[in-house]
C-alpha cells in the first residue's frame, strides 16, 4: 500500500513545522510588540529620531540574536509632536491599535503627565526620560520607570555648581512647564547653603516670539545671574534679548536647552560664558561605546543613551517574566535592573545568562539604571558646561 | 505701585507697538484675502513660516542681504498661496454657496500642517537664525523711566510700515487696487460693472500670503525660525484680524497694534503666563460691543 498523505496528516503537519525552523526563522511567529514615543517633531525634534534609532538598535540586535524565546520584538513608532494633545493621540494608537505592553522614550514633563494615565490605566508599562517631580508621584502603579533623574536632584546639583561659581542673587526666567514651580521651589531652598538666593521667577508662555518685557522684569531684580529653564526655541530667544539689553551676568540653562543647535543658531557673543549642566552618560560603559557605533557620533546625547537603555530593560524584563506584557515588565524589571546579579551591559549577553538561568544586573549607556520603589534613578553622573566661541566646552564631569 | 507702573508704561507701550507693526502685515493679508473670498484661509501659518525660510535661503544660503532676502519671502509664499487657492480651496469654495467656505477653511487647516511638514522634510527641524550681526539695544534716560530700543527692531519696524504704506497707495491709487476694494465691498456690483473676480481672487492670495511671508520673516529676523515660526504668532494675527474688523486693512492694522500693546500691558497685573489669553480677551470684548470689529467690515 502506498502511503497516502491525507488533508489532516497535512494540516498537523504545517502547523507544527514552524517548530523544526531555526531559531532566527522561528522568531518571526506571534511578535512582542513593543512603542516608541519620541519628540520626532517640536522642540524635542533635535533628540527625537536619535532617540528612536538607539531604541531600533537593541531590537535588532535581539531579533538578530533569535528574538526573545523565539519570538521576534516588533517596534511600533509614534511622534510626541513634543505637544501633549498629539502625544496622547499616539499613545492611544500605542496602546488600542498596536497593543504595546510598553510605551518608550516620552520627553518633556507636559507630555510624559498627559500620557501616564493611559498607560497605567492599560496596564502598559511606561519608560521616560522626563524630569519633574510630579511624574513618579502620580498613581501609577509601578508603571512608570524613569532613567532621568528627577527635579530634586537635578536641581540640588545646580544649586551646588551656581554656589561654586559664586552666583548671590538669581532670578529664574521659565517655561511654562510642570516642572517650572517645583524647580523654584527646591532652587528656594537649596541656595541659602551656599549663600545665596532666589530673587523672583517670571513663567513666560513659550508660545510667544518676543520675550522682551519678560527679561526687563528679570533685570529689574537686579540679579547677578539668571536661570533660564526652558527649551532651546524659547531660550535662543531669551538669549538674544539678555544679549541686547546689556546683560553682562551670569547666565545658567539646562543642557538640552542650550545645545549645539541653539548656539549654531546664534552669534558667538550673545552665548559665550552661558554654563549648562545636565545628568551625564557613563561615558565609560561599553554600552555607550557600542551606542556610539549605532549612532556614528562621538558624543550621543543623554535621551539617546537613556531610551537605548529603555528597549533593554524591556526586552531583558520580558524574558526573566517569560511573558510579555506591561505587568510582566512591572514585576521583572528590577530584578534584571538591580541586585546581586552578574553585571551586564548588553542586551543580547543579558538574554543568554536568562536563558541560562543566572541572574543578572544590567548596566547601561546612561549608568546604573537602578530604581527606587516609585519608579525614579537612584543616582548618576552630572555633566557642566560652558558656551565659549559658539562650542560648549566640558568644565567636569562628577 | 504707581510710580512702578509709572516706570515701566513707556517700555511695555514700546514693545507692544514694535510687535504691533510687525504683526500688522500677516494680520493685513490674513483680512484682505478674507474681504476678497469671503472664507478665512488658515494657510497663514505655514506661509509665514514659508516666508520667514524663504528669507534665510536668500540670506544665508545665497548671501543676499536683508531687503532682496524679503523680496523672496514675499514672492515664495504668493505663489504658493496662489497655487494651494486655485488648487485645493477654490474648488472646495464652489462646491456648495452654503457649506464651501467652511469646507475651505477646514481644508485650509490640513493644508498648513501638510504645508508644514513639507518645510520640515526640506529644512528639518533645526534652529535656524539670519545671518545678521546682534546688535545691544538703544537706552534712552525719560527721567522717570528707561527706556530700551532694539536696531533691528526699529529697521523691521520701518521694513512693515514702509510695505504697509505701499499696500496703502496700490488700493488707493492703483487701477487693480481699485477693482480689488469694489469687488470686497460689493462683488455683485463689481462683476456687472466688468471687474474679472476671478482675476482679483487671485491678486487677493497672491498678494496677501505675500505679506504673511513678509511677516515670518520680519518676526524670524528679530527671533530664529524653526518649522513652528507662523504657528506661534498665528493666533495672535487672528485676534489682530478679528478685533479690527474681519475685512479691513486698516482695522487689521489698528487690531494688531492694539492686541500687541494689549498683550505688553497686561504684564503690568498679569503673570507673563497668560499673556496670550489677552488677544482672546479682546476678542470677546470688541465682539460683544462691536460685533464687526473696531473699524467695521469695509475692505479700505
Amino acid at each position: 500500500m502506498t502511503p497516502r498523505l491525507s488533508r489532516r496528516t497535512l494540516a498537523t503537519g504545517l502547523a507544527l513545522s514552524p517548530l523544526l525552523a531555526p531559531a532566527v526563522v522561528r522568531a518571526q511567529g506571534e511578535p512582542i510588540r513593543l512603542g516608541t514615543l519620541t519628540p520626532l517633531t517640536g522642540a524635542g525634534g533635535p533628540y527625537g529620531p536619535s532617540m528612536r534609532k538607539a531604541m531600533e538598535g537593541v531590537i535588532e540586535a535581539v531579533n538578530g540574536a533569535g528574538g526573545i524565546g523565539g519570538r521576534r520584538i516588533q517596534l511600533y513608532g509614534e511622534d510626541t509632536q513634543t505637544n501633549p494633545d498629539a502625544a496622547v493621540r499616539a499613545a492611544r494608537k500605542l496602546i488600542d491599535v498596536d497593543r504595546v505592553s510598553a510605551i518608550m522614550g516620552t520627553w518633556a514633563s507636559a507630555v510624559t503627565t498627559a500620557v501616564a494615565p493611559l498607560c497605567w490605566e492599560s496596564r502598559t508599562m511606561l519608560f521616560t526620560v522626563s524630569g519633574a517631580d510630579s511624574i513618579t508621584q502620580l498613581p501609577h502603579r509601578g508603571f512608570i520607570i524613569r532613567t532621568q533623574p528627577n527635579s530634586t536632584l537635578q536641581i540640588t546639583k545646580l544649586a551646588a555648581f551656581l554656589g561654586e561659581r559664586g552666583a548671590k542673587r538669581i532670578f529664574i526666567l521659565a517655561a511654562q512647564t510642570p516642572f517650572a514651580l517645583p524647580n523654584k521651589e527646591i532652587l528656594d531652598r537649596e541656595m541659602p547653603k551656599y549663600g545665596g538666593q532666589v530673587l523672583g521667577q517670571v513663567i513666560y508662555d513659550r508660545e510667544k516670539t518676543v520675550f522682551r518685557s519678560e527679561v526687563d522684569q528679570a533685570l529689574r531684580a537686579r540679579p547677578d545671574f539668571i536661570f533660564l529653564n526652558g527649551y532651546t526655541p524659547d531660550v535662543t530667544i531669551l538669549l538674544r534679548e539678555l544679549f541686547r539689553a546689556g546683560w553682562t551676568g551670569g547666565k545658567v540653562a539646562p543642557a538640552y536647552a542650550v545645545n549645539q543647535r541653539l548656539l549654531d543658531s546664534l552669534p558667538a557673543e550673545v552665548t559665550n560664558g552661558t554654563v549648562t549642566w545636565a545628568p551625564s552618560p557613563d561615558v565609560e560603559s561599553p554600552a555607550f561605546k557600542r551606542l556610539q557605533a549605532l549612532l556614528g557620533t562621538n558624543d550621543p546625547d543623554p535621551y539617546s543613551c537613556q531610551t537605548n537603555d529603555h528597549a533593554s530593560l524591556a526586552a531583558l524584563a520580558i524574558a526573566k517574566a517569560g511573558a510579555s506584557t506591561g505587568d510582566a515588565i512591572r514585576e521583572t524589571v528590577r530584578k534584571i535592573s538591580q541586585g546581586q546579579g552578574q553585571p551586564v551591559t548588553d542586551v543580547v549577553e543579558g538574554l543568554r545568562l536568562i536563558a541560562a538561568g543566572r541572574e543578572i544586573n544590567y548596566n547601561g549607556a546612561s549608568g546604573l539604571c537602578d530604581f527606587t520603589e516609585t519608579g525614579d534613578i537612584l543616582t548618576c553622573p552630572f555633566r557642566y558646561e560652558q558656551a565659549e566661541g559658539a562650542k560648549l566646552k566640558t568644565l567636569r564631569i562628577s | 505701585m504707581l510710580s512702578h507702573i509709572v516706570e515701566e508704561l513707556p517700555q511695555l507701550v514700546v514693545n507692544g507697538l514694535v510687535v504691533g507693526t510687525i504683526l500688522a502685515l500677516p494680520a493685513i493679508g490674513f483680512t484682505a484675502i478674507y474681504a476678497v473670498l469671503r472664507f478665512p484661509n488658515f494657510t497663514v501659518a505655514s506661509h509665514a513660516t514659508m516666508g520667514a525660510y524663504a528669507g534665510f535661503v536668500a540670506n544665508v544660503w545665497l548671501g543676499l542681504p536683508i531687503v532682496p532676502s524679503l523680496a523672496l519671502a514675499f514672492l515664495i509664499p504668493a505663489l504658493s498661496g496662489l497655487l494651494c487657492d486655485e488648487v485645493v480651496l477654490k474648488p472646495l469654495r464652489r462646491s456648495s454657496a452654503a457649506t464651501g467656505p467652511m469646507a475651505a477653511a477646514i481644508a485650509a487647516v490640513a493644508l498648513t500642517i501638510a504645508l508644514e511638514n513639507v518645510i520640515r522634510f526640506v529644512f528639518g527641524n533645526d534652529l535656524r537664525g539670519y545671518d545678521l550681526p546682534v546688535y545691544r539695544d538703544w537706552r534712552f534716560d525719560l527721567g522717570f523711566a528707561f527706556l530700551r530700543i532694539g536696531p533691528q527692531q526699529v529697521e523691521n519696524a520701518a521694513i512693515s510700515l514702509a510695505v504697509m504704506t505701499a499696500v496703502f497707495l496700490f488700493l488707493a491709487f492703483t487701477r487693480t487696487g481699485k477693482m480689488m476694494r469694489a469687488v470686497a465691498d460689493n462683488p455683485t456690483l463689481a462683476s456687472i460693472k466688468g471687474i474679472n473676480a476671478e482675476t482679483v481672487a487671485r491678486l487677493a492670495s497672491l498678494i496677501g500670503m505675500g505679506l504673511v511671508g513678509v511677516g515670518g520673516m520680519l518676526l524670524g529676523l528679530d527671533t530664529s525660525i524653526d518649522p513652528l515660526t507662523g504657528f506661534r504668532a498665528v493666533l495672535t494675527v487672528f485676534a489682530a484680524a478679528v478685533v479690527g474688523g474681519l475685512g479691513s486693512i486698516p482695522g487689521a492694522v489698528v487690531g494688531a497694534i492694539a492686541v500687541g500693546i494689549g498683550e505688553e500691558l497686561s504684564l503690568l497685573v498679569l503673570d507673563a503666563s497668560y499673556r496670550t489669553a489677552v488677544g482672546f480677551v479682546a476678542i470677546l470684548v470688541v465682539l460683544t460691543f462691536r460685533p464687526r470689529g473696531i473699524l467695521g467690515e469695509r475692505a479700505y
